[in-house]
C-alpha cells in the first residue's frame, strides 16, 4: 500500500530523513515512535506529500508520489489525516466540517452527504454536538470530528500525526477507542504516537525512529519490551521511567 | 443635493464591492507561491498606495482617454457619467491596494494547519480558498477592513475634482450659484453622518454575527 525506497529529505542543511526504506501493507497498522525531533511527523506528512521528498520515491496505492503526472489531489482524497491540533474549520460547524469535502470533492448531494455526516458522528459519539462550532467543543470532541471528517472522504489509508498529544488526559481515550475500532476494521493506518498502550493493543509494527533514521522495526512486544538497539532501550527506558539492563558505560 | 447623494450612494456601493473584489485578488497574488504573481500583487500595492487617489481620479478623467483611440477619448469625454465612472476606477484602483494588504494579513492570521487540512481531505486550491481560506480572511480582517471601507466612502468626496456630482460637489455649487454655504453645508454633514452612521452599523452587526469565528481562529493559533 505504502513503499518508502530509500527516502531521504534535508530541511536546508538539517537531514531529516535519512535511507528510509519501509514498506507497509494493506489493513495494517503501522506505530512510529521515537524521541521528538527525530522525523516522526515529516516522514507521515511526506505519505500525503505534505512534505515532499529530495531524493529516493514514494510509492501510494500504486502511485509515485515523485512522478508529476500523479493527480495528488485526487491521490489526497484518498488518505485521510488527522492532525495533533485538530485543524477544524472554525467556522462550520460539527457537520459541515464533515460533509464540506465529500460534498465538494466526492459531489454527493446535501442530503446523502448529510445523511453519511451523521452516521459517522453518531459513531464517534457526537450525534448531539452536529450544530455546535469547534470552539464550543471540547479538544476530545474536537479530535472526535477531525477524524469523523477524514472517514467521510472513505479513505483507504488513515494517517495520524499525534493525535493525543494536545489532548486533557481525561480526553485521550475517547480518541484512542475510535482508533481502536478502526484499526479492528482492518484500516491501513500509520499512527505517529506516544501512547504506548494503544500500540501494543493494535499495531502490527512499531517503528522506532531517531535522528532521521529508522532504528528498528517490529511487532511491539520486540520494540518495548525487548528492544535490540541501545538507542531504541535509552528510549524505552525514559518512556517507561524505568533502569535499562545491559547498559554499558559508553551507550549512555 | 439629493442627486449628490444619489452619486455619492453609488460611488459608495460600487467601490466598496469592486474594491473588495480587486483586493482580494491581489491579496491572493501577494501569498501565492508563483513568483510571477507575488511579484505583480507586491508592485500593484506599491504603485496604488504610495500615490494619492486624488491623483488616480484626475489620471482617470483628464489622461486615460488620451491614452486611447480618438474615437474612444471623444466618446468618454463626452459622456455625461464620465466623471463617475472615472471616479469609481481612481478609488477602487486606490482602496483595492490598502483592502488587499489588510486581507493578506488576515490569510497570514490563519495556521498553517487550516489549509493542510482542506488539503488531505482532497480539496483543490480554488475550493481551499473558496470554503476554507477566504471565510476566515474575512472575519479575521474586519475590523481593520471595516475601517478602510469608511474611509473609502469619505473619499468619495475627492470625486468633486473631476466634477462627479457627488455630495461634496453639490455643497459647493449650492455655495458657489446661492451663496447659501451654511445651510448647504449643515445638510451635506448630515448626510455624511447618517450614511457613516449606516456604514458603522452594518460593520459592527457583521463583527457580532461572525463572532464566534474569530474567537476561535485565535484560539486555535495560540495551541499551536
Amino acid at each position: 500500500m505504502i513503499k518508502f525506497i530509500a527516502t531521504n529529505k534535508w530541511f536546508h542543511n538539517h537531514h531529516v530523513l535519512r535511507n528510509i526504506n519501509l514498506e507497509i501493507s494493506k489493513g495494517e497498522v503501522i506505530v512510529i515512535c521515537g524521541p521528538s525531533g527525530a522525523g516522526k511527523s515529516t516522514l507521515l506528512r511526506t505519505i500525503n506529500k505534505l512534505e515532499s521528498i529530495d531524493d529516493g520515491e514514494i510509492i501510494v496505492d500504486g502511485m509515485y508520489l515523485s512522478d508529476p503526472k500523479t493527480d495528488l489531489t485526487a491521490l489526497r482524497a484518498e488518505i485521510g489525516m488527522v492532525f495533533q491540533h485538530f485543524n477544524l474549520y472554525p467556522h462550520k460547524t460539527a457537520l459541515k466540517n464533515i460533509t464540506l469535502a465529500p460534498r465538494k470533492v466526492r459531489g454527493l448531494g446535501k442530503k446523502q452527504a448529510t445523511e453519511k455526516a451523521l452516521k459517522l458522528l453518531e459513531r464517534v459519539g457526537l450525534t448531539h454536538r452536529r450544530d455546535a462550532f469547534p470552539v464550543q467543543l471540547s479538544g476530545g470532541e474536537q479530535q472526535r470530528v477531525a477524524i469523523a471528517r477524514s472517514l467521510a472522504m472513505e479513505p483507504k489509508i488513515m494517517l495520524f500525526d499525534e493525535p493525543t498529544s494536545a489532548l486533557d488526559p481525561e480526553l485521550i481515550n475517547e480518541v484512542l477507542d475510535v482508533m481502536v475500532s478502526l484499526a479492528k476494521e482492518g484500516m491501513t493506518m500509520v499512527v505517529v504516537t506516544h501512547e504506548i498502550g494503544f500500540a501494543q493493543k493494535v499495531a502490527d509494527r512499531v517503528v522506532f525512529m531517531d535522528d532521521g533514521e529508522i532504528i528498528e522495526t517490529g511487532i511491539p512486544p520486540d520494540i518495548f519490551v525487548n528492544p535490540q538497539h541501545p538507542r531504541t532501550r535509552n528510549f524505552m527506558s525514559s518512556v517507561f521511567h524505568i533502569p535499562v539492563f545491559g547498559e554499558t558505560e559508553e551507550e549512555k | 443635493m439629493i442627486t449628490g447623494v444619489k452619486i455619492t450612494l453609488i460611488l459608495l456601493v460600487s467601490t466598496t464591492i469592486s474594491s473588495l473584489l480587486l483586493g482580494t485578488v491581489i491579496a491572493i497574488m501577494r501569498v501565492s507561491r508563483i513568483k510571477v504573481l507575488r511579484a505583480f500583487g507586491t508592485l500593484y500595492v506599491e504603485i496604488f498606495r504610495n500615490i494619492p487617489g486624488l491623483f488616480w481620479l484626475l489620471f482617470f478623467y483628464f489622461v486615460f482617454p488620451d491614452l486611447l483611440p480618438p474615437g474612444l477619448a471623444i466618446k468618454l469625454n463626452t459622456y455625461t457619467y464620465y466623471p463617475v465612472v472615472a471616479g469609481i476606477v481612481g478609488l477602487t484602483v486606490d482602496n483595492a491596494s490598502y483592502v488587499s494588504d489588510i486581507l493578506r494579513s488576515g490569510r497570514l492570521a490563519i495556521p498553517h494547519g487550516q489549509r493542510e487540512a482542506a488539503i488531505s481531505t482532497g480539496l483543490g486550491r480554488v475550493q481551499q480558498y473558496i470554503h476554507v481560506l477566504l471565510p476566515q480572511m474575512f472575519r479575521a480582517a474586519l475590523p481593520p477592513l471595516g475601517t478602510r471601507m469608511v474611509h473609502n466612502f469619505k473619499n468619495t468626496s475627492l470625486c468633486m475634482a473631476i466634477t462627479a456630482p457627488e455630495i461634496t460637489w453639490a455643497t459647493q455649487q449650492i455655495e458657489s450659484l446661492t451663496f447659501r454655504g451654511i445651510e448647504a453645508t449643515a445638510v451635506a454633514t448630515l448626510f455624511y453622518i447618517l450614511l457613516a452612521g449606516v456604514m458603522v452599523s452594518i460593520i459592527i452587526t457583521l463583527e457580532k454575527v461572525l463572532k464566534i469565528d474569530i474567537s476561535s481562529i485565535s484560539h486555535s493559533e495560540t495551541a499551536s
